[in-house]
């Protein structure tokens, strides 16, 4: 009896990851391309790099590998974060198209400073 | 003093070696003078770790800035609270603070536990002390809070979310959690050295398990709430791993909570409960090193820290250990009864534990998948919300509805006519309640229909068997209702102080299931005298203030709030902008509503200079019920935990009945 | 203040070394030094003290349902029979002729 469960639960699982799939994988700027379709982009906002408004007409800059050179322009309109910056961490959702990648709106997070632990972000820097 | 603080450490760390070799050695060889010293050894590492503890404590009042530890976390503009909490602000005072309390743990564990039997004690010693060299090693030679440094004038100050009365709580009350459940454990393998077949250990460790587990969930409770209003991103739980970290544990303890009472009744699930008890500690070993190693970020920063291949090795030897102890031992844990029937309260805290243990690996999956997959592919996959809510749904509606049949279920085996009847009143009342709350427009979201429906049937349940216990009490002879309700409680407070417990959940989860599935969002620009709606209230900006405080300039904008025709008041929303460390931080402004227990919820994403305002308005109901859930389980908790001096004495007689006073 | 350090540090350490030396110090020349672990005779007694507890609590815990309604009359007497039989039998065995050794048993009110 306790095997049948195991194996329910088991099966619910599978399901699961089999259609909604394990994760959404999430690329760095020099590993996009136009055929990627919906994906996270991960990387360093290229100092310099910022303009425009994310509310009036979209934020555009440049997104590279956070090792590396290989960067991206991004599109984004919607809120951006407080801890925004140039030469921080970031994560967005979208799509590359016509060498741009549109970004989904409301997507954009920073990932650097840790916003929901309690442990100092000087700590984590320094890890 | 730094000095004095190392010193103190190693003291300690000698200490638990001494308690670990020498108690080993005193338990295999059944020497009870030397059993007796490994117990000492304990309280003085306990009594070193205290020393060290107040020399930081000293250390941050006194901005000591010498201590590099004390530089890196505070400044002195810093109330003296807040001073204080910087002890568990990094990684070398947190490791400190989970000594301490581990020590302190142990040795009251070693204090009240003489009464278990001293070869069983002989065995726990060496155990806990075991896991004390482990983080005394951490706070001496890997990560120490005890680092000097030449002193500069001003520190690096505290991050300022966490300068937050939330803040302080938080952390004390989860390692309170994480740390206690070292202490089933430990006895646990303690029984297992001991080769004892009794039940002994769990009676003994019952309550520490609760405490722990008390504490843990009130801890995470706490920083929801923390994350709710400070962090302001308009909920309270994100699937975060440092969140998951504290989760796990908590799961995997609510599981071995259950299963214990079917062996504690029925001799049965020996072997479930040894690896749920294993499963709990290595969890909140896991969900200590997950929160403070930094392998979050990316496995890349994982192996530039210095504690995390220290930790993950001690958690590779404490599962193993554990393991091996557990199926070495095997023949002893083997019992006699079977699940009689699958209609059963047995039967139901068999589920119950099966989809509490299912949940806690789907969350573990979702943690470990990314970092496996980045170290062994290289690619980085991120696990978000959508995962984690499919399977909470999928597990814990089943859950909430087991966990208002359990109680009406009877033991060994229960006859559907029986069942039948007992069900027949609480169904009536959640099908009712499911059929208003169709009219009433919740059939928007099935999953949170079906999670009030079935949280009216638990509830209902649960007020049945408060009512028709205390209907057996007055038939017995109790003197009026509210003394027949007293007294059903003191005579059964484990029974009736889960009751509670279960109550919470159910707020708990009426209160998840308000605040997601119905809750109200709208976002836009705003000028002074502009209005947006949401659900219905009704928001205008009144204009934008700007204040000067000593270490932040703060921009509020303030909205006047009207609902069905009447002024509810104003709300201000807006960002904090610190002057050091060029910080900024978001405060949002919320508005209770306590009939209802909805939230009005407004976040500026930007303040422009022409006074205009991007606001996001969240308009959640029921949300506050999650924080009266709290409450009531503190409540329930201690009901349970209370001392029982009958259930002492019941104690006494089975396991030294010739220390027992003669009963005519 | 390194000197001072130093002293309580060492104070503090020899402390701890007279503690966990005390059960030595207190008993130099003891009658005897075992740890005594439950013989055969007491595991038993122990495992049948548990029976005996378990079968009353769940006899106790059946009466406290059917009382209050959660178990009714018909499953009350399919249940209470075996219960009953199983309690009497554990409490037999713990007499102290059925154990066969020293530590008398009182029944439980």
């Amino acid at each position: 009896m306790i095997a049948l469960s195991v194996a329910a639960l088991l099966a619910v699982f599978l399901l699961y990851t089999s259609i909604a799939g394990g994760g959404t994988p999430s690329l760095r700027p020099s590993q996009l391309s136009e055929q990627h379709g919906e994906v996270a982009l991960a990387g360093k906002v290229v100092h310099g790099s910022v303009r425009g408004d994310a509310r009036e007409g979209g934020l555009r800059f440049r997104l590279r590998d956070v090792k590396g050179t290989a960067s991206v322009p991004v599109l984004y309109s919607g809120s951006v974060p407080d801890l925004f910056k140039e030469d921080r961490d970031i994560v967005v959702q979208g799509t590359l198209r016509n060498g741009v990648f549109v970004a989904e709106p409301g997507t954009l997070v920073t990932k650097c400073p840790s916003k929901y632990e309690p442990a100092k972000p000087g700590s984590q820097d320094r890890a | 003093m730094p000095e004095l603080g190392r010193a103190a450490l190693i003291v300690a760390l000698g200490l638990a070696l001494y308690a670990l070799l020498v108690g080993a050695y005193a338990a295999w060889s059944g020497r009870r003078r030397l059993a007796a010293s490994a117990q000492n050894a304990i309280l003085a590492a306990f009594a070193a770790t205290f020393v060290a503890s107040l020399v930081l404590s000293a250390a941050l009042l006194r901005d000591d800035f010498s201590f590099t530890y004390v530089q890196e976390h505070t400044s002195t503009d810093l109330s003296s609270a807040y001073k204080l909490s910087a002890f568990w602000g990094g990684q070398e005072g947190s490791l400190l603070l989970w000594l301490l309390i581990l020590t302190g743990y142990s040795t009251a564990a070693v204090a009240f536990g003489r009464r278990v039997g001293r070869d069983l004690l002989a065995w726990v010693v060496p155990v806990l002390g075991g896991v004390c060299v482990f983080f005394a090693f951490m706070v001496v030679a890997v990560a120490s809070p005890f680092a000097t440094q030449p002193a500069p004038v001003e520190g690096a100050g505290m991050t300022a979310s966490l300068q937050n009365p939330y803040m302080l709580a938080h952390p004390p009350l989860l390692y309170l959690g994480y740390v206690g459940l070292a202490i089933p454990w430990a006895f646990a393998m303690g029984a297992l050295l001991s080769r004892r077949t009794d039940e002994r250990w769990i009676v003994a460790t019952r309550r520490w398990t609760l405490a722990a587990w008390t504490f843990l969930g009130v801890g995470q409770l706490l920083g929801a709430h923390w994350a709710y209003e400070e962090i302001g991103w308009g909920g309270y739980f994100a699937w975060d791993p440092v969140e998951n970290a504290a989760l796990m544990p908590w799961l995997a303890a609510t599981a071995f909570l259950h299963s214990v009472m079917i062996q504690e009744k029925r001799g049965m699930l020996k072997v479930w409960n040894m690896i749920l008890v294993v499963g709990a500690f290595l969890l909140s070993l896991f969900g200590t090193f997950l929160t403070r190693s930094g392998v979050v970020n990316s496995i890349h920063s994982f192996t530039q820290s210095s504690i995390g291949p220290w930790f993950l090795l001690f958690i590779g030897i404490a599962t193993a250990f554990s393991l091996v102890l557990v199926f070495s031992r095997l023949p002893l844990l083997r019992s006699q009864t079977r699940l009689e029937s699958l209609i059963s309260r047995e039967a139901t805290f068999l589920y119950n534990n099966l989809l509490l243990v299912a949940l806690c690996l789907t969350i573990l999956w979702g943690v470990l998948f990314p970092l496996v997959s980045e170290a062994v592919r290289g690619e980085a996959v991120n696990v978000g919300g959508p995962y984690y809510n499919f399977f909470l749904r999928s597990f814990g509606l089943p859950l909430l509805l087991l966990m208002g049949i359990g109680p009406l279920i009877a033991w060994r085996r229960a006859s559907l006519r029986a069942l039948g009847r007992t069900f027949l009143v609480p169904l009536g009342v959640a099908l009712a309640a499911g059929l208003v709350l169709l009219v009433l427009g919740a059939g928007s979201s099935i999953p949170g229909l079906v999670a009030y429906t079935f949280s009216a049937f638990v509830l209902a349940s649960i007020a049945f068997e408060f009512v028709r216990g205390t209907r057996a009490r007055r038939a017995l002879g109790a003197s009026s209702w509210p003394a027949a309700f007293s007294s059903l409680i003191s005579r059964n407070r484990r029974r009736y102080g889960g009751y509670i417990v279960h109550a919470a959940i159910v707020l708990l989860a009426i209160g998840v299931a308000g605040s997601s599935a119905y809750e109200t969002v709208r976002e836009g620009k705003l000028r002074p005298g502009q209005e947006l709606r949401a659900a219905d209230y009704t928001l205008r900006l009144q204009g934008i203030e700007q204040r000067e405080t000593a270490n932040a300039v703060q921009v509020r904008a303030v909205l006047d709030v009207e609902r069905g025709g009447s002024e509810l008041g104003s709300l201000r929303a807006g960002k904090n902008h610190y002057r050091v460390g060029d910080e900024v931080s978001n405060e949002v402004g919320i508005r209770s509503d306590l009939l209802t227990g909805e939230d009005l919820f407004v976040t500026t994403d930007r303040i422009d200079g022409d006074d205009s305002v991007y606001v996001k308005v969240f308009v959640k109901p029921l949300v506050n019920f999650i924080w009266l859930a709290g409450l009531v389980f503190i409540l329930g908790s201690l009901v349970t935990l209370w001392p029982d001096a009958r259930e002492q004495r019941r104690l006494l007689l089975r396991y030294e009945p010739q220390a027992a006073p003669t009963e005519a | 203040m390194t000197l001072l350090a130093l002293a309580l540090a060492a104070v503090l350490a020899i402390a701890c070394v007279v503690y966990v030396a005390r059960p030595f110090l207190r008993e130099p020349a003891p009658a005897e030094d075992r740890l005594d672990e439950p013989g055969e005779l007491e595991r038993r007694r122990l495992a049948l003290a548990e029976e005996r507890d378990r079968a009353l609590a769940a006899l106790k815990e059946l009466e406290f349902d059917h009382r209050t309604g959660a178990v009714s009359d018909e499953d009350y007497r399919t249940l209470v029979g075996p219960l009953r039989r199983e309690a009497a039998e554990a409490l037999r065995a713990l007499e102290p002729r059925a154990v066969g050794g020293p530590g008398r048993v009182h029944a439980r009110r």
